[in-house]
């Protein structure tokens, strides 16, 4: 009693019912996978389009989420191929971990000497200088405007002065034990590290450069300024430079150490607390310039920063130091010089400046009262407002932007530039950001409607895309127009002006692509092979999803390229990196003897892959084992079919019974293919296929197998299904017929998998037949391909209702071409047949012969 | 006179970024800080018209930081931003007297349009407090 329970309940076990019921489990948690990470791609490519800001905690969330979705991808496949490709397992760890590094990587401090002279910097060279001892380079060497003397003591000086003596590894001790409550606790901790920076031992080594670059210079009198590396005119931990004026060359490496002490301030220190402390991270470079005494200095802006349409230079002047021309401390001269040729100056605030701030003989700086009539009188000459006004406008244009400029005039009357940096201009009403809509354009449109899939705006000629292997003909410049994405346009997308698919979503593996690559593209425009006809020249207009006849120029403004302080920025730059392991596909074309595991390089090669893979797994299931399942039910039908059920949850609306009619499908793919075999147009009994060489008869009953191959299936059809799949295997005549199918609201999931060959014609008949079924299938949107007898198709990615509509064609497909073999004498024919079809005459009236 | 306003986020790149964007062709006038602890002071010390704060950061958060600068100046208009998945607390942030809040990534125009709303708002409030006094 028992032992009959056991065996019982092992038999339930091991019912194949269950072991395929787990494979589509795991089959649909693959599915599941896949979209997310295609969606996670997507999404992180977005925002490369330089709309958007996000931080590192966005790109982490992301990395995190992707790793994730793979990694069960991964897991869920191995499950579904029974561990066919234990490769991709360390292939995903190793892309991962480069993802990770890329996640954390620190801006290394590029190796230099302690010291660089100013004669050797340039704008480049800012992540070992700093950005304002790079620009005062580039001003010098590469504009020719004068600099004083000087030289940038480099990020590696810093790392070295931190890293010996262990004054990093103190630093951060002290900033790990700190208790920071409140904004005094915080300056108490910034307090007490400045002081550990300012008390350390300078290494010797450092110490000694720093002496002998501060001896080769002119003067012995020095400005020692800070030159933050990563910080800018945005963003400053100091708030304020740090600039100790007038100081003597042999007490530099204390000044220096001053200076580098200035960088850990409250923020410096709140930022550092709350982050891995590291020397790598913003390292202080500093700038030592002769000092220059002045007879009058100040600061210009290139343009108003308050009315930019003045198209004026704006030059504020001080006697002495430039200190007081900005700190407030007197009011300084102004003067507004047009930016137009000759600069006049078109206005002038004479102040009466009655102090300067001068350099002190013994070093430092004081402040010194002036005679009355110099103070009332002008700082600048005429000729030196117009100079300095041309200066701006030279450091504008080499910069490419307008510059805030610091500038100095000497006792001989010489002009030099202390330090030039971007001006953010304003306009005091609100201006609306971001690209205007041009005017509606004149041409009434072809197409106005699509989902936007990459943006931007292109012109070209329209070239109609249908097979794959067709890519090498597009020609440069054109409008490619697909009935569905393929990725193999990627070989073409650095040359093509823009793509447009009848089905499709912005989370496909072409549209992934076609970001990368900038060109502008819009799926989900339905008819678009029909409306639009080859060489037509159109503008398509993704943003507005419009397609316009000809060429718009109007529409064609060049895309805006992401704002440079955008691409600048670190994180924008980390997401690049990432994305350059992550988006890029490397595997095409799945009948490429390349298309391999081991060829994956990135995320969405992995993706690609096992989607692929897992189709191809589900497609032939082991039936031998199947069929042994005591949950089979046999549908009673009027079809000539010995067909057999098994469901694997919600296929049927009834269970357990041995037999069960057409009604209690719930199978909605199983049900799309069964309508298509039911089409009254089909003929399934009776005379089918009047040949050239004689009418053979071929009755209903030819259906069962007759023939020695695929023994498991024996006479039978049979279908394993859901409530959303189906695998129809299938004996019609003899012919073997296999459908694998699967219907969601989800796009990327849908997909339908065909495969037919066999019969009992001579070769040539049956290879007709399959080249008859690729036109087919080509027409309804698969990628077929046909092998001798063997026609092999895949359709992805369609809607559910058009995944929907093509089961129930392929099934009609099915049964109309079932023994259409025999009948294929010639060519004519396969085109009568070809024909027939697409008129939708399913009675095979045009086997007969033409009269 | 243009309009000043603060932002805080301990995330340097984000200041540097959002200082960027808001000083881009809008007029305004931008402070930036990523601590939080220093709000208090630099409120009290300069006048600003509007607060964009970061949810999450360490010690002080966002919604700490509403209070504080509630207590300084009841009428400024604040903007949270906060991480995708965060909403409860964004709205607690707004229950809390935030003017309105955004999530991450977002797009430019989304701050550069909810800041413009928050200080319509503002000088309405300005408006309607002077007519009642009359």
């Amino acid at each position: 009693m028992v032992l009959k329970f056991l065996r019982r309940f092992l038999k339930e076990e091991e019912d194949e019912q269950v072991r395929l019921q787990e494979k589509f489990q795991h089959f649909r948690a693959l599915l599941e996978n896949n979209n997310r990470a295609l969606e996670l791609m997507a999404d992180m490519e977005e925002k490369l389009s330089g709309d958007y800001l996000f931080d590192t905690g966005y790109l982490q969330t992301q990395v995190e989420q992707l790793e994730h979705s793979l990694s069960r991808l991964v897991v869920e496949f191995n499950h579904l191929t029974q561990g066919r490709y234990p490769e991709l397992v360390p292939l995903l760890a190793r892309l991962q971990a480069e993802i990770h590094q890329e996640l954390a990587a620190v801006p290394e401090i590029p190796p230099t000497p302690y010291i660089l002279p100013l004669s050797r910097l340039s704008r480049e060279m800012a992540l070992s200088v700093g950005g304002k001892m790079a620009n005062l380079g580039e001003i010098g060497n590469r504009i020719g405007v004068p600099v004083p003397p000087g030289f940038a003591v480099t990020a590696t000086a810093y790392k070295r002065f931190l890293e010996a003596a262990d004054l990093a590894a103190a630093l951060e001790e002290r900033l790990a034990r700190a208790r920071i409550e409140d904004l005094p606790s915080l300056e108490a901790v910034s307090r007490e590290l400045q002081e550990m920076v300012r008390r350390a031992p300078l290494p010797p080594d450092l110490e000694e450069a720093l002496l002998k670059a501060a001896a080769a210079l002119p003067s012995p009198w020095l400005a020692v300024r800070s030159s933050a590396v990563g910080e800018d005119a945005e963003f400053s931990f100091a708030g304020q430079f740090r600039t100790l004026l007038n100081v003597h060359a042999d007490e530099l490496p204390r000044h220096y150490q001053e200076v580098v002490a200035g960088k850990f301030t409250a923020r410096a220190i709140f930022y550092w607390k709350y982050r891995q402390f590291t020397v790598n991270e913003l390292p202080m470079a500093v700038g030592v310039l002769t000092m220059v005494p002045p007879r009058a200095s100040g600061v210009m802006f290139s343009r108003d920063p308050q009315a930019p349409g003045e198209n004026t230079v704006l030059i504020s002047a001080v006697w002495g130091l430039g200190k007081y021309a900005v700190d407030g401390t007197i009011s300084p001269d102004l003067f507004q010089v047009d930016r137009g040729a000759g600069h006049v100056i078109r206005n002038r605030r004479i102040s009466a400046k009655p102090v300067a701030l001068t350099c002190r003989p013994e070093g430092g700086v004081m402040e010194v009262t002036l005679p009355p009539e110099q103070a009332q009188a002008p700082c600048l000459t005429d000729d030196q407002v117009k100079t300095l006004a041309e200066l701006a406008l030279e450091l504008e244009e080499h910069f490419g932007g307008p510059q805030d400029i610091e500038w100095t005039v000497g006792e001989a009357g010489n002009l030099m530039i202390l330090q030039s940096r971007p001006l953010r201009v304003s306009t005091p009403a609100f201006a609306a950001p971001g690209r205007e809509r041009p005017r509606e354009p004149a041409a009434p449109p072809l197409l106005t409607f699509g989902i936007r899939a990459v943006g931007g705006a292109a012109a070209g000629p329209v070239h109609l895309f249908f097979h794959d292997e067709e890519v090498a003909d597009i020609p440069s410049g054109a409008v490619v127009v697909a009935r569905q994405p393929s990725a193999r346009l990627v070989l073409v997308m650095d040359r093509i002006a823009a793509i447009i698919t009848e089905v499709g979503s912005p989370t496909d593996h072409m549209t992934i692509l076609a970001r990368e690559f900038k060109v502008p593209t819009l799926v989900e425009v339905g008819g678009a092979t029909k409306v639009l006809h080859p060489g037509q020249m159109v503008t398509v207009d993704a943003d507005a999803a419009v397609v316009y006849p000809g060429v718009l120029p109007e529409l064609l403004t060049p895309s805006l390229a992401p704002d440079a302080a955008l691409r600048d920025s670190p994180v924008f730059q980390k997401l690049q990196r990432i994305l350059k392991l992550t988006a890029p596909l490397n595997l095409l074309d799945p009948d490429s003897p390349e298309f391999q595991a081991a060829n994956c390089q990135t995320l969405h090669d992995i993706t690609r892959f096992c989607h692929e893979k897992a189709m191809d797994a589900m497609f032939t299931p082991d039936l031998d084992r199947a069929l042994e399942s005591s949950h089979i039910a046999r549908l009673k039908t009027d079809l000539p079919l010995n067909l057999f059920i098994l469901d694997l949850g919600g296929g049927l609306r009834v269970s357990g019974q041995p037999q069960v009619e057409e009604a209690d499908i719930a199978s909605r793919p199983f049900q799309a293919l069964l309508r298509g075999f039911h089409h009254p147009g089909v003929t399934w009994a009776g005379l089918v296929a009047p040949d050239l060489k004689g009418f053979i008869s071929v009755f209903a009953n030819t259906m069962y197998d007759l023939g020695k191959g695929e023994r498991a299936l024996g006479g039978k059809s049979f279908a394993i299904i859901t409530d959303r799949y189906l695998n129809f295997n299938s004996r019609l005549g003899y012919h073997f017929g296999i459908v694998d199918a699967y219907l969601s609201e989800e796009r990327n999931d849908n997909y339908i998998s065909f495969q037919f060959k066999g019969g009992a014609a001579a070769v040539e008949r049956r290879e007709r037949r399959a080249r008859l079924l690729k036109q087919i299938l080509d027409d309804l949107g698969f990628k077929a391909q046909a092998k001798g007898d063997l026609v092999q198709g895949r359709l992805v990615k369609f809607s559910l209702l058009e995944t929907e509509e093509t089961l129930e064609l392929t099934g009609l497909l099915m049964a109309f071409c079932r023994q259409l073999d025999l009948a294929l004498a010639n060519e004519a024919t396969l085109n009568r047949c070809l024909q027939a079809f697409k008129k939708e005459d399913y009675s095979l009236r045009c086997l007969r012969p033409e009269s | 006179m243009s309009e000043r306003l603060l932002v805080v986020d301990d995330e340097p790149n984000m200041l540097r970024l959002l200082k960027t964007i808001l000083m881009d062709r809008t007029g305004y006038e931008v402070a930036t800080t990523n601590n939080p602890l220093e709000v208090g002071k630099l409120l009290q010390e300069e006048h600003f018209d509007l607060v964009v704060t970061d949810l999450k950061m360490p010690l002080v958060d966002g919604i700490d930081l509403i209070d504080i600068i509630k207590k300084i100046d009841p009428g400024l208009p604040i903007i949270i931003i906060t991480a995708y998945g965060t909403i409860e607390t964004a709205e607690e942030a707004i229950q809390k007297g935030a003017y309105d809040f955004i999530t991450k990534p977002f797009r430019k125009e989304t701050i550069l349009i909810t800041i413009k709303r928050a200080l319509e708002w503002k000088r309405m409030q300005g408006e309607l407090a002077a007519l009642k006094k009359q």
